[in-house]
């Protein structure tokens, strides 16, 4: 069987921007009236990777890591300076209409809904720009109103939503018209946990029912965690990591926590690995991985252990640790 | 057609968004009337000490002002909201939805936001030009109004173009809006023939700011002193825009995409 083309394909993309610098003072910006001095930053700086069709993907760093400007880049939004980008088989920037109809681009921080109408009528706006079809547009709507509890939403103002429903409705009106390849930035930005859980199991559903393609950036690795067995992760415009989370979690750590339960909390186990916390009687530790088997070992033997636990350090170390690195 | 299924939509969406602010209707009920009133009172003063206006009598002067309240609801109905929208939007990045749509991103721009409340201004206009064709006792032949209209649209499209112009260069500048602001200022003397104005403003309102080409010229066409010279020459001058401004517009375009974040 022909492998089928990916639905993403990016090759040593970059994209160079230029930026006015200002020294501070007053006389620095009028100076900056006349005459700018600029520099070159490489905001995206050689990255490749490819998406199969209907895999959902998370893409991390840190702020300023280049994510958005990818993402743009992906969406036509954004010429790259050099590279390949191509997604379902188009180039991005030309912005044909074919592909548009095909992708969308959802973001946290912005929003795409006229604020003082009810949503209804911005996704009325959608049909007519997207040309949905009646009937195909009505049983859309009618499946993202009931995975996302739209109901009593879509007849109020947006100005009158909370953050969390008004992201709802933001999602619901991307996805209209069915696109196959789906960009979420930061979807779940600022929301508070129950609705980060919805938004998390809708965008499952949406990617199982419709096989779409998804890239999704977040700050909040529960999301990554539920949704992406694949995350890249890029740093200062470069690829640091691409491949599954787990793997991610061994590569970049070089510990392990062991979770000690005592009778007491007198102990000293200082000499058996870093104290990172004691609660009750339960000690955190931090030991190097190699003696991992040698320090439980001795644990064991030495002290009155209740409850003994080895684990990977949480996500959200590890990839902090990531970040934490200078250029790789 | 794909324009008025599209300027359909949006207006929908403009007039949900203004039937919720009743308040505006009657802000804008007020303003339209303040506007008439210094309009139709300046043109009493002036008239009470004149017959003649350069070359232009009373009632000719009423149908350019005619004219001058359709044109300036044309521009407050859609060109100028689009064109505010437009700027703001590149400011605050939300022009990057209207680019992630499959519709012509230049036309999308152009009716992203329609102000219904100058449908006012127009009704009001069309409703002086008829008043002043009635008092002049003329009959409007097919020829002549065929002229008007094709003015009228000449005269409309080199507006937009000019704004659209204006508005492309946020691409490069970001804040733009004053420049609007001064062109609204400007439109103002475009209630008088600009065959009143000394020579070096006349040009100036006809080919820096071609307000000449919006007002004058189509009511020119309405009070039969228009020659078909100046009727191709403005017809002409649309048509060249229109081009300048698309490829304006898709130069900006290409420069948002190369070097914004």
């Amino acid at each position: 069987m022909m492998q089928p083309p990916p639905a993403i394909h990016i090759k040593d993309l970059r994209k160079v921007f230029t930026v006015s610098q200002q020294d501070s003072g007053a006389r620095a910006a009028l100076q900056g009236l006349v005459k700018r001095r600029t520099i070159q930053v490489a905001a995206v700086d050689g990255i490749s990777f490819d998406l199969e069709p209907g895999e959902i993907v998370g893409f991390l760093g840190p702020n300023g890591a280049g994510k958005t400007t990818t993402l743009k880049m992906l969406s036509g939004l954004l010429h790259p300076t050099s590279g390949e980008v191509k997604v379902l088989g188009y180039i991005p920037w030309k912005r044909e209409k074919s592909f548009l109809r095909q992708i969308t681009l959802v973001m946290g921080q912005r929003n795409q809904l006229v604020w003082d109408i009810p949503a209804i009528h911005s996704f009325e706006l959608n049909r007519a720009v997207y040309r949905i079809p009646p009937d195909i547009y009505r049983s859309t709507l009618d499946e993202l109103t009931e995975l996302l509890e739209l109901k009593p939403l879509l007849n109020k103002p947006v100005r009158n939503l909370s953050l969390g429903e008004r992201m709802k409705c933001e999602i619901a009106a991307g996805l209209l018209h069915r696109p196959t390849v789906v960009f979420l930035d930061e979807p779940t930005i600022g929301l508070d946990v129950t609705m980060q859980r919805r938004i998390r199991s809708f965008i499952a559903e949406y990617n199982q029912r419709f096989g779409a393609t998804v890239l999704l950036t977040s700050h909040y690795m529960a999301d990554v965690e539920a949704l992406c067995r694949r995350v890249v992760v890029i740093h200062h415009g470069k690829l640091l990591f691409d491949g599954d989370l787990s793997a991610l979690v061994q590569n970049f750590t070089d510990h392990k926590t062991i979770v000690v339960r005592l009778e007491d909390c007198q102990a000293d186990l200082k000499e058996y690995g870093e104290v990172i916390s004691c609660e009750d009687n339960q000690f955190t530790l931090r030991v190097p991985k190699a003696e991992t088997a040698r320090v439980t070992e001795r644990l064991l033997a030495d002290l009155p252990v209740i409850d003994l636990l080895v684990e990977d350090p949480p996500i959200e170390e590890v990839i902090e640790r990531v970040f934490a690195q200078e250029k790789p | 057609m794909n324009f008025f299924r599209l300027l359909g939509a949006y207006f929908v969406v403009s007039f949900m968004g203004e039937v919720a602010y009743r308040v505006n209707f009657f802000v804008q009920l007020f303003q339209t009337f303040l506007n008439l009133v210094v309009s139709l009172g300046g043109l009493a003063v002036i008239f009470s000490y004149t017959d003649k206006l350069g070359g232009w009598g009373p009632q000719e002067i009423l149908a350019l002002v005619g004219v001058y309240f359709l044109v300036g609801g044309l521009i407050g109905l859609v060109i100028q909201p689009g064109m505010e929208a437009f700027i703001e939007s590149v400011r605050d990045g939300t022009l990057d939805f209207t680019l992630i749509r499959p519709e012509d991103s230049q036309l999308l721009v152009s009716i992203g936001r329609i102000d219904i409340w100058k449908l006012i201004d127009i009704l009001l206009g069309l409703g002086i030009m008829t008043w002043a064709l009635i008092m002049l006792g003329q009959k409007v032949g097919l020829m002549q109004a065929g002229m008007f209209v094709l003015a009228l649209a000449a005269g409309g499209v080199i507006i937009y173009c000019f704004f659209l112009i204006l508005a492309t260069l946020s691409f490069w500048f970001v804040r733009i809006e004053n420049i609007l602001v001064i062109f609204q200022s400007m439109y103002e003397a475009g209630r008088w023939p600009v065959s009143l104005y000394p020579a070096w403003l006349r040009y100036g309102l006809t080919f820096v700011v071609p307000i000449a080409f919006a007002t004058t010229i189509p009511a020119e066409a309405l009070t039969n002193r228009l020659n078909l010279q100046t009727l191709l020459g403005a017809v002409g001058a649309a048509l060249v825009l229109l081009v300048i401004s698309r490829i304006v517009w898709r130069v900006g375009l290409r420069h948002y995409s190369g070097a914004s974040a």
